[in-house]
């Protein structure tokens, strides 16, 4: 088996680095996957809403209450959330438009929500078309991206308690509670499936490529598109 | 107040008219709602408006602005139908009802007997009473069956007051009117006492001595008069107004109400006798004429004047004490000024070219605003007195809707003089009760402010050099004044109240035991009792004397002690006369000195002497000696006052401006006495351009013209600002929204402020014609602070008064109404 | 402001709903006879001073009503309403302020530890250095007293003057009230004298007079004598009061049950791991597979 260079054990290539800013190409032993531009807009979000969490849980609970500290107390992280929660959308809003071109379902893709997603978390799935988005992670951006607009829409909502009548404001907790969960169980699994469970995803986020392997195992049809090698076709 | 605060919770009914004290006096009105909740009282309320107190009463009954005698005599006509409503023994005992008028007295169309129509003036001598031609005494009649008896002709002439003429002319529903008589009249007996209180919505009309009048004359036949709960109960509007009325308010009485010396008195002798009263004698129990002892009140008072300089010799300095040769009362004097000249006289000699206004606001409080401002335009200087620049001290800065004309061109010279408020010096409050009660000051005064009585010693001591230096017309008067302070350029109000109270000058024998001193030189006097007249003591006050004895300054008890139960509290402050808490407390018990009521006695005889409150009476004349009421000459309440400038019944006329002729006598329609102006500045409007009447009032939220001034008021953000109260028909009608902007004017002028569109003012039938009625507060100016200005409600109002205390008509006048 | 931490009988957002303090205080209560307030608005006043508060910029809009609702600043307001009685008029005024709910819906919204807090007097008080200013008692309060200061970020209403009360004093409003129509004392006490009240009323012909203490919050701490108790619109109070069920569902359904659903996943991760492991790309890592067609 040849080893799979990594970012650390190799010198600096610009000419590399040059190519990773386009997608779908192959640099080397390795393919790129993500470009800069969406890599930035992934930890973007990423970033607004780890800020929304820890400043957001504290208030949802007070067992949370020692993340306030990160913001210096409560009150801050108070006046922090909402904020993040208008960083958090808008960086979503932009990933939404950058993505959601890519994120048109196949009808192959039928029965993501229910016996697909379980094969595939059994390891069993074996899907030969899959492109460069499965129907899963195209299902976990649209929840997701309603999810950020659910939680934008109560937010602002819950902003100006004294605007809005009290009926409405019941609600806004509600509905940002509830999407607050799914969101948070969704984001588990994406940081697991995207860090432990699938070894080699995670440098797609950060160096932006995929090995060939990778690409070959996860994204057979992506693999081909890109390498016009036809080989992951069979088996 | 012929009673107290305290004691309306002794009340079985209450009858609110002419007043809001819900909102004019709402301390005081937690009795009001003491005897409803303690002794289950009614409240009936009698007003135009749908009223905060209305809010509080077990009967409303609305009312036609300026209409209440015709109220009022249809309840007196009621309870004189019918011997169980009123109380006949207290009426043939405590008033004049029993006694015989002379053949002379008439009242015909609308007019009593003796109009002089030339001078627009009664000659009250046919008036009188009619004595017996042996005797000389009074003329009476017990069984008040005689028609000249006063009973018989009150009945004759309230005849008229039918409920249904009640309703035509008040446009109170006859249904309403009869449930009011019947629960005012339910006190007309020994057993129940009802008050009747009021306030400016009697007194500012062209009738409204005679509306008060009319609810004496209800209160002596129900006999609830000088009874604990009844009365006859006036609210002051200032904490202190009954201590500046009791003080010398008015131009026509010095301090104590005696009379100010006409320049037709030139010597004292004289003008006592004309001042003294005389009494009939009478069989039976005579009066005390109290007021016999107006000599000594006179001479002390001069005393407490002119110190060591009044001699007997001198008639006490009464040469130096000024004369007035006419009216001076307010519209007069701003008739003057506005004129520039005065007829008063008979000749036409210049108007005042000087003014000096102390704590109050001439051109927010008077009527008819321009001519105000016109008036003020004409002088040559003016003092103003004050610790907030009010609309007064800045006229000249009117916008141009008041006319006062161009700035540039008014030469009055202003000078503001900053003056501590009431909580930056000490003195005393005369409340409403006629309690004097001693206030501390609070804190010191901001900036140059001074005490008024510095700024009055400084002004006087400056004046009294200049005439020392320079000599002058006339110097006595100024030279001769005592100034006989510890600090004479801000004298001490314990030392001014001492004066007040009055103190021997020389040692005054008891002329019980002549062996013994009532008083040695230089105490202070326990009361009136005590005063003199050949110079021994001096006064400042007849009335208040008893203030501030050898015992100390008794405006300053604070003794919460009752015994009586009946909230007198003797040992609390001191109450003019003489202590005493109920007016007229004689009048409480029967015959022979027991109390009409057991439970609740004013005084009673034991005996001996007189207890229970200090008694209005002889405290040692057995029952039978005296009449009740010791001030008058005839020793009764009188039914029928022949003393009056508008006759001695009270009759319905119409306000200056009304919206339709008398139901009665069309063709006096409005008070032959009441007199009308004749400036540029004088309009007066009829029904037909101005078809709404309109009446205007205070609110509990602001004091006066004063509280709008005030940056970061409290009170400015509980009422932001000037509205007019419009029923929702008239409202519907003009196409006005509540919120929206309108236009309210008079034949006067015109005003704009918030219409608050209310369901608590009622279209009312009067004359069987739909009559809509409108009213706003009074409280707003250009002057006050940046935010809060709105017009002088006082713009609209008519230079009309009544003809006996000269109290201009702000309460009924007519108007027309528009979107702005 | 938190006077005695051992007086405190109830906190907001306290993990698991235990009382802090442990005295035990006799309840307190407000007595309010809106058939004997004459609108005259000292308490509105008394209030403003003995607080501190600021004047409130206020305009005219065709009412005797300072202004429409509570205000951060004003926390005591006089509505006053109009309404045809008896072929006449009522002209009702209420005392409007914080009722101090025996169950307050404020505290049970609040997220931030401490910052509503109940005595065990029964007062119910922001603690303003606690308070985050989110303004969720806004939503949880059936009477719409909480309002949010824009200044300070806190949230504002009337604390009973817990600062006189503590030390024996009335309430400002109390003191100034010129009619009596204002009493303080003890909840048995004041329910006890609005009891005797409505009975007078009734007797003086209101006969569907009522005491205002309603049930569904536990009760107030702020007891109203209504003349007219069968239209409680008239005096803008709602008929049963009570903590809003979506606060309830939100604070003590979804939350406790979106807790364990996120941990649950956080467990189901770690599970599948233990199970499935991790899924290698072939020919990399030491699964020992090679890539096919490598």
């Amino acid at each position: 088996m040849s080893a799979t260079p990594t970012v650390g054990h190799r010198p600096v290539d610009l000419a590399v680095v040059a190519a990773r800013d386009r997608e779908n190409i192959i640099v080397g032993n390795e393919i790129v996957r993500h470009k800069r531009a969406s890599r930035l807009i992934h930890w973007t979000v990423s970033l607004t809403f780890f800020v929304c969490l820890f400043s957001g849980m504290p208030i949802w609970s007070p067992i949370f209450g020692w993340m306030a500290a990160l913001f210096g107390g409560l009150s801050a992280a108070r006046v922090v959330h909402p904020w993040a929660g208008i960083a958090f959308a808008l960086a979503s809003a932009f990933m939404f438009f950058h993505w959601v071109g890519e994120m048109r379902f196949l009808p192959s893709e039928r029965g993501w929500l229910g016996p697909k997603a379980l094969e595939y978390m059994r390891y069993e799935g074996d899907d030969s078309e899959v492109g460069k988005y499965n129907g899963g992670q195209k299902l976990f951006f649209f929840a997701t991206s309603l999810g950020a607009l659910g939680l934008l829409v109560s937010g602002l909502l819950m902003w100006w308690p004294s605007v809005f009548p009290r009926l409405v404001l019941q609600f806004s907790y509600l509905v940002h509670d509830i999407t607050f969960i799914f969101f948070a169980i969704a984001i588990v699994f994406h940081i697991y499936l995207g860090t432990a469970a699938e070894p080699g995803t995670f440098g797609a986020m950060t160096r932006g490529t995929v090995s060939r392997g990778w690409a070959r195992l996860h994204h057979p049809r992506w693999f081909r598109d890109v390498t016009g090698d036809d080989n992951s076709r069979r088996g | 107040m012929t009673n107290g605060w305290i004691d309306i919770k002794n009340a079985d009914v209450i009858l609110a008219m002419g007043g809001n004290p819900a909102e004019n006096h709402p301390v005081g009105f937690k009795w009001f709602l003491e005897a409803k909740k303690t002794r289950g009282a009614k409240l009936v309320a009698v007003d135009p408006r749908f009223t905060r107190t209305a809010s509080q009463a077990d009967l409303y009954a609305p009312i036609r602005p300026g209409t209440d005698i015709a109220f009022l005599n249809g309840i007196i006509r009621y309870a004189l139908a019918d011997k169980s409503r009123y109380h006949e023994d207290y009426v043939r005992l405590h008033t004049n009802g029993p006694y015989l008028i002379g053949d002379a007295y008439k009242f015909e169309d609308g007019l009593f007997s003796g109009f002089d129509a030339a001078k627009g003036e009664y000659q009250k001598e046919s008036w009188g009473y009619n004595p017996d031609a042996k005797t000389k005494a009074y003329g009476v009649d017990p069984t008040m069956e005689n028609p000249r008896s006063v009973l018989q002709l009150l009945k004759q002439h309230v005849d008229r007051y039918t409920p249904e003429m009640v309703e035509r002319i008040c446009g109170t529903p006859k249904e309403t009117f009869l449930k009011v008589a019947q629960i005012v009249t339910s006190t007309g007996n020994a057993a129940r006492v009802g008050t009747i209180t009021y306030a400016l919505g009697w007194t500012q009309h062209s009738t409204g001595v005679q509306m008060i009048r009319a609810a004496a004359i209800l209160q002596l036949l129900l006999g609830n008069v000088g009874r604990p709960g009844g009365g006859v109960n006036a609210f002051r509007g200032h904490s202190n107004i009954q201590g500046a009325t009791d003080m010398a308010g008015n131009f026509e009485i010095l301090p104590g109400y005696l009379k100010t010396p006409t320049s037709a008195m030139t010597n004292l002798q004289g003008y006592l006798d004309g001042a003294t009263p005389t009494t009939l004698n009478k069989q039976g129990w005579a009066s005390m004429n109290y007021f016999v002892n107006y000599p000594k009140f006179m001479v002390s008072l001069l005393k407490s004047l002119y110190g060591k300089d009044a001699t007997k010799e001198n008639e006490f300095g009464y040469a130096w004490m000024p004369k007035v040769d006419g009216n001076y009362s307010w519209m007069y004097m701003f008739d003057d000024m506005y004129r520039g000249s005065s007829m008063r006289a008979g000749g036409k000699e210049p108007g005042p070219e000087g003014f000096v206004t102390f704590g109050m606001n001439p051109v927010g409080l008077g009527p008819n605003s321009k001519k105000m401002i016109g008036a003020l335009s004409k002088l040559k200087w003016m003092v103003v007195v004050e610790n907030l620049e009010t609309e007064t001290a800045q006229f000249w800065k009117a916008p141009a809707e008041y006319e006062g004309g161009d700035p540039s061109k008014i030469q009055t010279e202003v000078f503001l003089l900053p003056a501590s408020s009431f909580a930056e010096k000490d003195g005393t409050f005369t409340n409403s009760a006629r309690w004097l009660q001693w206030k501390w000051k609070a804190l010191d005064a901001p900036g140059d402010a001074r005490a008024d009585q510095e700024i009055l010693a400084r002004i006087f001591l400056a004046v009294r050099d200049l005439y020392k230096k320079e000599g002058g017309a006339l110097p006595d008067p100024i030279l001769k004044t005592s100034w006989a302070y510890a600090n004479p350029v801000n004298p001490d109000l314990g030392d001014v109240l001492k004066e007040i109270n009055g103190r021997a000058l020389s040692d005054i024998p008891d002329p019980k035991d002549p062996t013994k001193m009532l008083k040695t030189a230089g105490q202070q006097l326990d009361g009136f009792g005590q005063l003199q007249d050949d110079g021994s003591t001096m006064c400042g006050n007849w009335l208040h004397s008893g203030c501030y004895t050898e015992a100390g300054n008794n405006t300053q008890r604070r003794v919460t002690a009752d015994p009586t139960g009946l909230g007198m509290y003797h040992n609390w402050g001191f109450s003019w006369p003489a202590n005493r808490r109920i007016m007229y407390n004689r009048a409480s018990a029967d015959a022979e000195g027991k109390p009409w009521d057991a439970k609740r006695i004013g005084i009673q005889w034991n005996g001996e002497k007189w207890v229970g409150d200090v008694p209005d009476m002889k405290p040692d004349a057995p029952p039978g000696t005296f009449g009740a009421f010791i001030m008058l000459p005839e020793g009764v309440g009188r039914l029928y006052s022949p003393v009056l400038n508008d006759g001695p019944f009270p009759e319905h006329y119409e306000a200056v401006e009304a919206p339709v002729l008398n139901a009665l006598h069309p063709k006096v329609t409005s008070s032959p006495v009441s007199k009308r102006f004749s400036t540029d500045k004088d309009k007066y409007g009829t029904a037909d351009k101005f078809p709404i009447v309109c009446t205007t009032y205070r609110l509990t939220e602001h004091f006066h013209y004063w509280t709008q001034h005030h940056k970061n008021g409290r009170l400015n953000e509980l009422q932001p600002g000037f509205f007019v109260e419009i029923p929702e028909g008239l409202a519907k009608e003009k196409g006005i929204a509540n919120g929206s902007q309108v236009k309210v004017s008079s034949a006067r002028g015109a005003i704009q402020g918030v219409a608050m569109v209310t369901n608590r003012l009622k279209p009312l039938k009067i004359d069987g014609k739909e009559t809509w009625h409108i009213g706003f507060p009074i409280h707003w100016g250009f002057g006050a602070a940046e935010g809060h200005r709105g017009p002088l409600a006082n713009m609209l109002t008519p230079s009309a008064m009544d003809p006996n205390t000269w109290t201009p008509e702000y309460k009924a006048f007519l108007v027309q109404i528009e979107k702005a | 402001m938190v006077m005695q931490s051992l007086e405190i009988r109830r906190s907001s957002a306290s993990v698991w709903g235990i009382p802090s303090g442990i005295r035990s205080l006799p309840i307190v209560s407000k007595y309010i006879d809106t058939s004997t307030c004459i609108g005259c608005k000292a308490c509105e006043v008394a209030c403003q001073e003995w607080n501190d508060l600021r004047p409130v910029q206020t305009t005219q809009t065709g009412t005797y009503q300072t202004m429409p609702t509570l205000h951060p600043e004003f926390w005591n307001l006089i509505r006053f309403n109009e309404q045809n009685f008896d072929g006449g008029i009522a002209w009702i005024m209420r005392k409007d302020q914080c009722m101090h709910c025996d169950d307050p819906g404020c505290l049970a919204a609040c997220p931030a530890p401490g910052a509503i807090v109940q005595y065990a007097n029964g007062i119910v008080d922001v603690n303003q250095d606690l308070c985050i200013g989110c303004g969720y008692c806004e939503s949880g309060c059936p009477f719409d007293v909480p309002k949010f200061h824009a200044t300070t970020g806190k949230m504002a209403k009337c604390t009973l003057c817990v600062d006189r009360t503590t030390v024996g004093l009335e309430p400002a409003c109390v003191k100034a009230c010129p009619t009596g129509c204002l009493q303080f004392g003890t909840k048995d006490d004041m329910v006890a004298l609005g009891n005797q009240r409505v009975s007078q009323l009734q007797t003086a012909g209101f006969k569907n007079a009522a005491l205002y203490n309603p049930a569904g919050v536990g009760g107030t701490g702020v007891v109203t004598v209504l003349a007219h108790g069968d239209h409680l619109d008239w005096y803008s109070l709602p008929s049963d009061p009570h903590v809003p069920i979506l606060t309830r569902l939100w604070k003590n359904v979804v939350r406790p049950l979106g807790m364990v659903a996120i941990v649950g996943a956080v467990i189901g991760a770690f599970g599948h791991f233990t199970k499935y492991g991790r899924k290698e790309v072939p020919g990399s890592g030491d699964s020992g597979v090679e890539p096919p067609g490598a």
